[in-house]
């Protein structure tokens, strides 16, 4: 494909991801008390507004903690479970397979619901703790696609060289496949990461006394108070996710991976 | 392959299980309500739902969007992966970044962000009667084209990652080697391209279109009461009705779309093998 | 990771047993409106006069109570506030608990429709609102509830979605407006100028975004609304309509066996009494059920203020829209967004 249309169509393709978020940074320095685009004149008061929004630091304190070891948990579940569909010769892989697939396809206000009236309510388990599972739940499925489409394309015979050159089953798994897995575990954190924190049917049942995900709590601001402060929290929350992907990229060498 | 089974099922049945118990067993409880009436195994929920010409529309509708943005993004999804993928190392990276950037900001906010621009005053309403398209604005909000932008807005990005990360582990010299041979650019990504990322296409596929099907803020803000997609038709009948068994049908449908997609998606790649 | 996650999940298993564990709590379910004005007006200054703690569950209705009916065996909320209508169908559930009103210090100030809506003692109101059409005066009049269907409005006016506390009202009001005696009949003709209205709206709050870039011209809103379009420099202005403005009201209730009723009367009767009925009503929150309040005319142009006014509502009997709603709803299905 010649470089000039390849520059076009990512040009044309940036625009229409990335457009909407530049209106949302605009939109969040509007001087005026609504979301528009031009803004009405520039000021910073509703990004400062939004650090003094209090219930605003909880629900960012708990999914933050959901989204990180919610898929972390999903990983230390997920890639073994790639790593066995993919290397060995199970019976029922494919049962395996659809069962851990299968959160990803129910719609998330079944689940909040069920995971409410089925497990909260005759259990006892607290509200942050159904979350947590439920987080997990939802990510395993990404971690175990994601993860599996790298280790599809990693040749077995590596490890067998790892061990026939003397390495346990273990050290090969440490030392040759996840070196080279590496940057589908980091691509599948990244998603997972981004799926639990940004959801919101799943949680919508799932919030109990004082215990309300970032983006319900969004949500619940804007069905009160329609003006650009959310737009100001989503370009801060943005900020912070580019962050962390560039951290990613400088330290773990994200790009040479993708 | 390996042979020792018991250490595979030692690996892959921690994640089977958790899953089972904690999210299998709870939503299979709730979608068995699906099949009863009276307090006998039925089917007449499906009946009722189905005979409702509104469910059926919500059901057209949902589909033929599913279907339009997964096809649409699978289109743009191959020219931008191809793309991303002959850039070199640094660029590549933060191209790639931009593209994983919408994923982070809140669905909430980027669906309200099509409000303003769609809207009676706001950008493409001013491009449209500035080149005299039309000579009052046209109305974008609350219609299909407004839920099909911002379906395709927040899921494109999914369909990229899967496409770039298949394309990256395709043999790098096997683009060129086709050309060699004489092959042209439609043969190469037919005979090349395709079945070598087949796994990300049914991958990314996938996530468009069952992420199309359960989007709710998307249809709910762009859409309203006006351009019904059976989620939102679900949140109503849960919302307004407190009506459980509707909503276990429909939730009954959606997962048989998701899955039916699923297991097509799979053959029709397999079959290009 | 493997290794921390017992840890991890034990660890989120204590924290979950500590918050339970608190005496003296009294769990309240409340709309998600304006909560840190209520935090300081009602929530805080309470807490310190009980020396209790207040936790404070919110969402909307549905949410609410559908959370109120899964724990109807062990109820977690012992006090909530929600729609009149909403509180009958918690009531005819056998959900709630008679409020014992000699307890209620101001009972006997509250106005007489307030005093017992649900019957039974079931439910205490404890705000009014006014339901009428908020419109564009720079770019139209509206004087009728037919208004909404003119030709000056066509295109660019909303009406709120069925599932809505408002529709019901705004139904009932252009049905009168447009000499029909049944809400069936109304939803009829909504249906046959479906194509003209721009959207069925949820959320009032969208409206207001949508009445600023002009995509709608006139539409319903509760008067608990109307600050947030008093509030920008656009001409905008609350009709008053030939037929009347009609409205409703907001009832606090208690739920059955929450073992927390001394508590949960407590802190209604707080909620109830002049002093903290005046405050919320100075901050424009929520308008007075409470006849003894008086505010200055500043706060009164956001409320729903004064005996005039609230006896002059077109208020609908709760146990109506409880009955017809699924026809209605169903009649909407098939007739309007169709």
């Amino acid at each position: 494909m010649p470089t000039l249309a390849s520059r076009v169509v990512l040009a044309l393709v940036l625009t229409f991801l990335i457009g909407p978020f530049v209106i949302i940074i605009l939109a969040g320095l509007s001087a005026g008390n609504s979301l528009a685009f031009p803004p009405d004149g520039l000021s910073l008061k509703w990004y400062l507004k939004v650090f003094t929004v209090e219930s605003f630091q909880a629900s960012f304190a708990l999914s933050m903690f959901l989204a990180v070891f919610g898929t972390l948990a999903a990983l230390a579940l997920g890639v073994p479970a790639a790593y066995a569909l993919n290397r060995y010769d199970l019976p029922g892989a494919e049962t395996v397979r659809i069962i851990v697939a299968a959160p990803i396809i129910v719609p998330g206000i079944i689940v909040g619901l069920a995971l409410l009236r089925y497990l909260v309510v005759p259990t006892g388990v607290g509200v942050t703790l159904a979350l947590f599972l439920a987080h997990t739940a939802l990510v395993l499925p990404y971690a175990v696609r994601v993860v599996s489409s790298s280790l599809h394309n990693l040749r077995a015979d590596m490890e067998e060289a790892a061990v026939l050159l003397g390495c346990t089953r273990l050290q090969a798994f440490f030392k040759v496949v996840l070196p080279n897995i590496r940057a589908g575990v980091l691509a599948a954190f990244i998603l997972g990461f981004v799926t639990s924190f940004n959801q919101v049917p799943v949680s919508l049942f799932l919030s109990g006394p004082g215990v309300r995900t970032l983006p319900i709590d969004m949500l619940a601001y804007m069905e009160i108070t329609y003006d650009p402060s959310v737009a100001a929290l989503s370009a801060l929350l943005a900020f912070l996710s580019v962050a962390i992907v560039f951290a990613a990229e400088k330290f773990l060498g994200f790009s040479r991976y993708v | 392959m390996f042979e020792n089974r018991t250490t595979g099922f030692a690996l892959a049945l921690p994640a089977a299980i958790f899953t089972a118990a904690l999210f299998m067993v709870p939503v299979g409880i709730l979608l068995s309500e699906a099949f009863r009436a009276d307090g006998q195994w039925s089917l007449s929920g499906y009946v009722e739902f189905f005979s409702e010409p509104l469910n059926r529309t919500v059901f057209w509708r949902t589909l033929k969007l599913g279907v339009l943005v997964a096809a649409t993004s699978a289109v743009i999804g191959y020219g931008a992966a191809f793309a991303i993928t002959n850039l070199d190392g640094r660029r590549r990276g933060q191209v790639f970044g931009l593209v994983v950037l919408p994923l982070m900001i809140s669905p909430v906010a980027r669906t309200y962000a099509w409000i303003v621009i769609l809207g009676r005053t706001g950008i493409v309403n001013d491009a449209i009667v500035g080149l005299g398209l039309s000579e009052t604005p046209v109305r974008l909000l609350f219609t299909e084209t407004a839920v099909f932008l911002g379906l395709l807005q927040l899921f494109l990005p999914l369909m990229i990652i899967s496409l770039v990360s298949a394309m990256e582990n395709m043999p790098r010299d096997a683009i060129p080697a086709a050309r060699v041979l004489g092959a042209n650019w439609l043969q190469v990504f037919t005979r090349v391209i395709l079945p070598l990322t087949r796994e990300g296409l049914v991958m990314g596929g996938t996530l468009v279109f069952t992420g199309s099907l359960t989007a709710y803020i998307t249809p709910a803000i762009l859409g309203g009461s006006k351009v019904l997609m059976l989620e939102t038709l679900l949140y109503q009948r849960v919302n307004v009705a407190n009506d459980f068994v509707s909503a276990s049908v429909i939730a009954m449908i959606l997962i048989v779309m998701s899955f039916s997609a699923n297991l097509l998606l799979k053959r029709i790649a397999t079959a290009r093998r | 990771m493997m290794r921390y996650l017992p840890v991890l999940t034990a660890a989120l298993g204590l924290a979950a047993g500590a918050a339970q564990a608190a005496e003296n709590t009294l769990t309240i379910s409340v709309y998600s409106f304006a909560q840190d004005a209520f935090k300081e007006a009602v929530y805080d200054p309470f807490e310190e006069i009980c020396g209790c703690e207040l936790v404070v569950e919110t969402g909307n209705s549905v949410e609410r109570m559908a959370k109120i009916e899964a724990y109807a065996a062990d109820p977690v909320v012992d006090m909530a506030v929600m729609s009149a209508h909403d509180a009958l169908a918690l009531a005819r559930k056998e959900l709630l608990a008679p409020i014992d009103t000699s307890k209620l210090s101001s009972f006997d100030q509250l106005y007489p429709a307030a005093q017992d809506p649900l019957g039974g003692n079931l439910g205490v109101g404890y705000t009014f609102y006014a339901t009428s059409i908020v419109y564009r005066s720079d770019l139209v009049e509206v004087n009728s509830w037919a208004d909404l269907l003119s030709d000056e409005v066509k295109g660019r006016v909303a009406l709120p979605a069925i599932s809505t506390t408002q529709a019901p009202l705004v139904l009932m009001m252009l049905g009168q407006a447009l000499g029909q005696d049944d809400i069936l009949q109304t939803i009829d003709t909504v249906g046959e100028n479906a194509d003209d209205i721009v959207t069925f709206y949820e959320r009032s709050s969208q409206l207001a975004q949508l009445m600023q870039q002009e995509e709608v011209i006139a539409a319903p809103i509760g008067r608990f609304a109307w600050s947030r379009f008093r509030g920008t420099d656009l001409p905008f202005e609350w009709a008053e309509p030939a037929e009347g403005q009609t409205g409703g009201m907001n009832v606090m209730v208690m739920t059955r066996g929450n073992g927390n009723e001394d508590l949960a009367l407590q802190f209604m009767d707080y909620w109830l009494s002049t002093e903290v009925q005046t405050r919320l009503a100075e901050l424009g929150i929520d308008s007075p059920a409470n006849a003894a309040v008086e505010v200055s005319a500043e706060a009164a142009e956001n409320l729903t203020y004064g005996a005039e006014l609230i006896n002059s509502l077109t208020i609908m009997d709760p146990a109506v829209i409880l009955d017809q709603r699924e026809a209605w709803i169903d009649r909407w299905n098939k007739t309007v967004i169709q």
